[in-house]
């Protein structure tokens, strides 16, 4: 400082003075001290019993002073919590708008204090813990002042985390950009709010916010009401936008809808579709029946099926003749926005999307068929999985079709498992899954069939039908009942908590309960999964009975099927969890204590809370049981997922671990959390582990590397390439072991999942956490005791599409730009032909088929030797397939092709287009186009404003009228030829049935 | 500004008038409200203001602080000693520079070393003699004082008490009174750690007293803890010394024993 040259050199001369007696002097000595604090606080210090006294004695009038000047002792010497009283003390003296670092040291401490004697008090919901006024006062102090200077975003922290929500919204109205200000808000409040109870109190107060702004966000709010769970607030906002005169209300209001499906919060959209007011009595009913007749049309067995949208289309046209012109657009808008809302529309157009845009390459399941040795089942069924997974959703079950011979090895479990996949390969076929099924599912007649293929049916029932079970639960349900084979109950038990997944419907649960109560191991098993996904996230009290059954039953399979139950009905309730968590966490039973894990990685899935971090991460070091181990650490793959950046660092040290068990659950850590992202650094974790000596920490790395790279295309990261090689190095080298090889089929599997067009996304669009995937993904991290169920992989997949539609629900054509080279994101290139294919498989295939079997072979031989497509064949049902394959690789193909030496720098895609997570960034919408999006997100579904209403549209993911067939039966009679129906009607038609046994 | 000092000064001569009288309770009146004119004057310590009588106001400070410190021996006041003496120490310090030197500063010095060695605190004893400049210590006061430290390290405890003889001052007489209570102390201290027990006679004669009957008023009032019995006088009670804490080192042992173990389980 500038005086320093004339600066006393001790503050002794001062201290001094205030052992004199004239108040006067003390005074003196007092003010002086304060201000050379800073540099004589360590003579101060030995001092400050005398200053302390001084404040102490109620008669000296400057006791703030001496106050003051203690706190900023204490300050100094690194004792906040006494600096803080004395600052408190100092009263108005304590300046919180003073630039220095004591005041905002102690001003943090104040709030910290404050905040966490509020959380205190708001969490043991005594009103005790009296806080001190003082602090209060400063707090408030300094939470106007950010108001005032126009801080906003510190002013909300701040009240955030002081749980002082009267200032928070007095912070958010009278920030400048009050949308800005909101969407800050709800980062803040996911990302630090950790309470799930103030979290919600806080979202309730931004919908109140929300509401009162002239122009309401209305995308926002229903986001936020979902988070709620208050149907209501929904289906009145959708209400309202349906009814409005503009064209533009209602697509906005389908697009929130939309927003919602992709939640994937299955009972939440059923009230939200319940609560919406139907316009008149009469249409209410016809309405009703619309929505209902999938379901009808599926229960009753031999009905031939129709499409929905056809069925409501023509039913209101009918009935809208006595209903004046605004309820009738009411209504037909209602009917579209109940489709989107039970996820059909979603559904069939995602299908239709993954069916048109199909790349997957069958040469990679060959090679791994030829390679796999016959006898090796492990192996065998790994390229069932595999093909399943690859087809996941694209209803493309060529493969199957090409080998049925090669098919028919599969028995027993592996029957079981092979007819599930063809649920994963039609996923999401609502309308014709049961009759696609219908030739494996038990019959009524009781003869014939294996169990094994009958309950494989069920589940595989159960996969098509996910989270949108309402058609198929009844039937489910029936042959759940009517059965008492343990193979069936099985299927049944899996296919229905599919099917049911988080409806808590208690007739389910009896129904399933007593097929537990049999206690028989494999039902038992399946039952104890089946309650869990029933009941997910109910957190109800029939968990507590689940547990006391898992204690009487000897069976250790069912055991662990109740256990992960348990740990799936605490989904997402964090803190609630906890007394589960502890009695689960502390049972002497190792596989209890493995459910906890599960209970743990679930109720705090994607919360990166520190307290369910450390718990797992103390078990993962101390527990005595491998299994809990294991678990432990792959279950912060869950708590981590929102934050994919942190998992790798972690798990680190632990995957360097000397038990393999703990490097196989740091593996598959990564996998889960980092699935879908292609993060370097999770790849370069996993990379020294595809090389760990023990098989099966090689196979988890493997799977979570397939994980982690999906949809991530070799010129993003050219260590794409090296592990696509790796995999077909293990998989055809001889000397492999089984376990290896078989992580390494099922990563090619997941790898190429879903003709490429799917990446596994934990979190949707708008944050929030995916139900379905994630619980899907956490089944599926069971597949180490039970490889069926592998299959739950596919729950999470979700297609990487950019589906623009108008307000019809139809696909319009559609361009628009993504920035970038087109190689950095293109589908990898299809695998070289490898020169002997033909030579092994066809003199096998005659020995043990059946008759009929065996004509289609010969046929297929006869057709091979012409040289004509393989797929071709398949009857004429499937010649339509065929020409649409065809048709549309070539489309999409023409704009990769196009790039001839010099690349173009940017892309045109075509609606519908696939767009994957790391091209979102690049997206860009043509600004004389004919339409532009309601809301400018760069993939999921979209809808699109039509600026030239009165042009004709021209639809894309329609296919030409000739290629309807007569085996589209149902679909195309009912299409009336009314154009705009089109393209939604225009789904895949059902392809024969085959069997593969004798 | 100027009527100031001049009331300031006015009321210093009255001060001064009656220190000559000797009537001390006036001048200590008269001293705490000059102190607290002081106060307003920005150019004294610790503000060192620049202003236009900063050099008559500093003079006029020191003044009034030097009788303060010389009041306070007169009155045999030792914490107004010290209080006074740490308010002098920045005008001989901090406003070294700026100021003549005063006449009473080394005999002011030499007193407050005098104290710290009567109250036996050496180590601030020997902080105040670093800060001396070398040639202070030719100065007789400075240095009777140090060679009174001297002989009171080396346990030359009659020199110590001859030297009341050779005061260079008058005020030094009252801390000379004083260290002889300090040197006894130190005694004390001395043969109880040295004997167990020490006959009456030569406990008196060791501790300077001339009588026993002041001998057990000491041992009364000062060393409860000893014990006369027979004519002499027990030191062992107060020699009850706590055996040296022993090093836990099995379990040391089996603490670091059990760390590495965990260690070894974590990775």
């Amino acid at each position: 400082m500038a005086a320093a040259a004339t600066m006393v050199s001790s503050a002794g001369g001062l201290l001094a003075m205030l052992n004199e007696n004239h108040p006067a002097l003390k005074l003196h000595a007092l003010s002086n001290l304060n201000s050379f604090v800073d540099y004589f606080w360590p003579e101060i210090s030995t001092s400050v019993p005398i200053i302390e006294s001084l404040y102490e004695d109620e008669e000296f009038d400057q006791r703030q002073l001496a106050a003051l000047l203690v706190s900023k002792v204490f300050y100094y010497l690194g004792e906040l919590n006494d600096s803080l009283s004395y600052a408190l003390g100092a009263g108005p003296l304590f300046d919180v708008s003073e630039d220095s670092d004591y005041v905002h040291t102690i001003l943090a401490k104040a709030i910290d204090e404050y905040a966490s004697l509020k959380t205190k008090a708001a969490e043991t919901k005594v009103e005790s813990t009296k806080v001190d006024s003082r602090l209060e006062a400063i707090v408030e102090r300094m939470l106007d002042k950010c108001i005032v200077d126009g801080k906003n975003q510190q002013a909300i922290g701040m009240a955030i985390e002081c749980r002082r929500l009267d200032k928070l919204e007095e912070a958010v109205i009278k920030s400048d950009n009050i949308h800005a200000t909101i969407n800050y808000c709800i980062d803040v409040s996911h990302s630090f709010v950790n309470r799930r109870e103030y979290r919600r109190e806080v979202l309730r107060l931004l919908v109140k916010v929300y509401q009162q702004l002239p122009s309401p966000d209305y995308l926002s709010i229903c986001q936020r009401l979902m988070f709620l769970d208050e149907p209501e607030g929904v289906a009145i906002i959708l209400e309202k936008l349906l009814r409005s005169e503009v064209e533009d209300d209602a697509l906005l209001a389908f697009q929130i809808a939309f927003d919602l499906v992709e939640n994937e919060h299955q009972a939440f959209l059923l009230r939200v579709r319940d609560r919406l007011p139907s316009p008149k009595p009469q249409l209410s009913a016809t309405a009703q029946s619309g929505s209902n007749q999938p379901d009808s049309a599926q229960s009753g067995s031999a009905v031939p099926l129709q499409d929905v949208q056809m069925t409501d289309d023509t039913q209101e046209s009918s009935s809208s003749l006595n209903l004046d012109q605004h309820d009738e657009v009411y209504a037909e808008r209602l009917a579209k926005i109940r489709g989107i809302l039970s996820g059909e529309t979603s559904i069939q157009l995602t299908m239709q999307f993954l069916y048109s845009h199909n790349k997957s390459d069958l040469l990679i399941l060959k090679t791994i068929k030829q390679s796999v040795e016959v006898r090796n089942s492990v192996c065998h069924s790994a390229t069932i999985y595999a093909n399943a997974i690859m087809h996941a959703g694209t209803t493309v079950d060529t493969f199957l079709r090409e080998n049925l011979d090669w098919l028919s090895r599969a028995t027993n479990w592996a029957k079981f498992s092979a007819t599930a996949g063809l649920g994963v390969i039609h996923r999401g076929h609502l309308q014709q899954g049961r009759s696609l099924m219908a030739p494996y599912l038990p019959q009524g007649g009781g003869g014939g069939g294996s169990p094994y293929s009958e309950g494989g049916a069920l589940y595989a029932l159960g996969l098509i039908h996910a989270n949108h079970g309402e058609g198929i639960k009844q039937f489910l349900r029936d042959s759940l009942r009517t059965t008492n084979v343990e193979v069936i109950q099985h299927g049944a038990c899996l296919g229905l908590g599919l099917a049911a997944l988080g409806t808590a419907d208690d007739d389910i649960f009896e129904d399933i309960k007593n097929v537990l109560y049999t206690d028989s191991a494999v039902a038992g098993e399946a039952a104890g999964i089946s309650l869990g996904l029933l009941m997910v996230g109910t957190a109800s009290e029939k968990a507590s009975e689940l547990l006391a059954y898992a204690h009487e039953t000897q069976h250790e399979k069912i055991i662990r099927g109740l256990a992960l139950g348990i740990a799936l009905t605490v989904y997402g309730r964090e803190e609630e969890a906890d007394t589960l968590i502890e009695q689960m966490t502390r049972d002497q039973d190792p596989i209890l204590r493995y459910g906890g894990m599960y209970a743990l990685a679930l109720a705090y899935r994607g919360t990166s809370n520190n307290k369910a971090i450390r718990q797992l991460l103390h078990f993962a070091v101390s527990d005595v049981s491998d299994d809990v181990r294991r678990t432990a650490v792959l279950a912060l793959g869950f708590v981590l997922y929102s934050d994919p950046e942190q998992t790798p660092r972690i798990v680190s040290l632990l995957s360097e671990s000397y038990n393999p068990h703990v490097r196989y659950g740091a593996a598959l850590a990564v996998g889960i959390s980092c699935a879908g992202t292609g993060l370097s650094e999770a790849i370069s974790l996993l990379e020294p582990l595809m090389s760990d000596v023990v098989d099966f920490v090689r196979q988890g790395a493997l799977i979570a590397m397939a994980m982690v790279m999906v949809q991530t295309s070799e010129a993003s990261d050219s260590r794409v390439g090296t592990f696509r090689r790796q995999l077909e190095k293990i998989i055809v080298d001889k000397h492999e072991d089984t376990m290896s090889k078989m992580g390494a089929i099922l990563a090619s599997g997941i790898l190429d999942a879903g003709g490429r067009n799917v990446t596994i996304k934990l979190l949707s669009k708008s944050k929030h956490d995916k139900i379905t995937a994630v619980v899907g993904l956490a089944v599926f991290s069971q597949f180490w005791y039970w490889y069926p169920l592998i299959y739950f992989v596919s729950l999470a997949f979700s297609p990487t599409a950019f589906i623009g539609l108008n307000h019809n629900l139809k696909a319009p054509k559609f361009e628009f730009l993504s920035h970038a080279k087109p190689s950095l994101f293109e589908y990898p290139k299809p695998t070289t032909v490898p020169t002997t294919t033909t030579s092994v498989k066809l003199p096998t295939a005659v020995l043990s088929t059946s008759a009929r079997a065996k004509a289609r072979a010969s046929k297929k031989e006869a057709e091979k030797a012409s040289g004509a497509e393989p797929s071709a064949v398949l009857g004429s049902g499937k010649g339509k397939a065929v020409d649409k394959d065809g048709g549309d690789a070539m489309q999409v193909d023409s704009t990769a092709e196009k790039k001839a030496e010099p690349e173009p720098c940017f892309e045109i895609l075509t609606n519908p287009a696939r767009v994957i997570p790391a091209q979102e960034k690049i997206i860009k919408f043509l600004e004389e186009s004919r339409y532009i999006p309601v809301k400018s997100a760069p993939s999921g579904f979209v809808l699109l404003k039509d600026l030239r209403p009165h042009e004709p549209e021209q639809l894309s993911l329609t296919d030409a009228p000739s290629s309807t067939t007569s085996n589209a039966g149902g679909s195309s009679a009912g299409q009336p030829g009314s154009a705009s129906a089109m393209a939604v009607d225009d789904e895949p038609a059902p392809p024969q049935p085959f069997e593969y046994t004798s | 500004m100027d009527s100031k000092i001049t009331e300031v000064s006015q009321m210093f001569d009255r001060f001064q008038a009656s220190f000559m009288r000797k009537d001390y309770d006036t001048c200590d009146r008269l001293l705490s409200q000059l102190k607290v004119l002081l106060t307003e004057f920005k150019s004294l310590p610790p503000l060192f203001q620049e202003t236009p009588n900063n050099i008559r106001e500093l003079t006029l400070a020191r003044h009034i602080y030097e009788y303060a410190v010389i009041l306070s021996v007169k009155i045999e006041d030792q914490d107004a000693f010290e209080r006074d003496f740490f308010q002098l120490k920045p005008y001989y310090t901090d406003a070294r520079s700026r100021l003549p030197p005063s006449a009473e500063e080394y005999p002011i010095l030499g007193l407050n070393l005098l104290r710290l060695l009567v109250q036996n605190r050496i180590a601030e004893f020997h902080t105040e003699l670093e800060l001396l400049p070398p040639n202070a210590l030719e100065n007789p006061c400075i240095k009777h004082a140090v060679e009174l430290e001297q002989s009171f390290m080396e346990g030359a405890y009659n020199c110590v008490l001859s030297a009341r003889q050779t005061v260079p001052h008058e005020t030094y007489v009252y801390f000379m009174d004083l260290l002889a209570k300090t040197v006894r102390d130190e005694i004390a201290g001395c043969s109880e750690k040295t004997y167990d027990s020490l006959s009456i006679k030569d406990a008196r004669q060791m501790l300077l007293f001339s009588s026993d009957q002041e001998l057990s008023e000491y041992i009364k009032e000062e060393r409860t803890e000893w014990e006369i019995k027979n004519g002499f006088v027990f030191f062992q009670r107060s020699k009850e010394s706590t055996p040296c804490k022993e090093i836990p080192s099995l379990q040391l042992i089996n603490q670091t024993l059990s760390y590495a173990r965990e260690l070894e389980r974590i990775v």
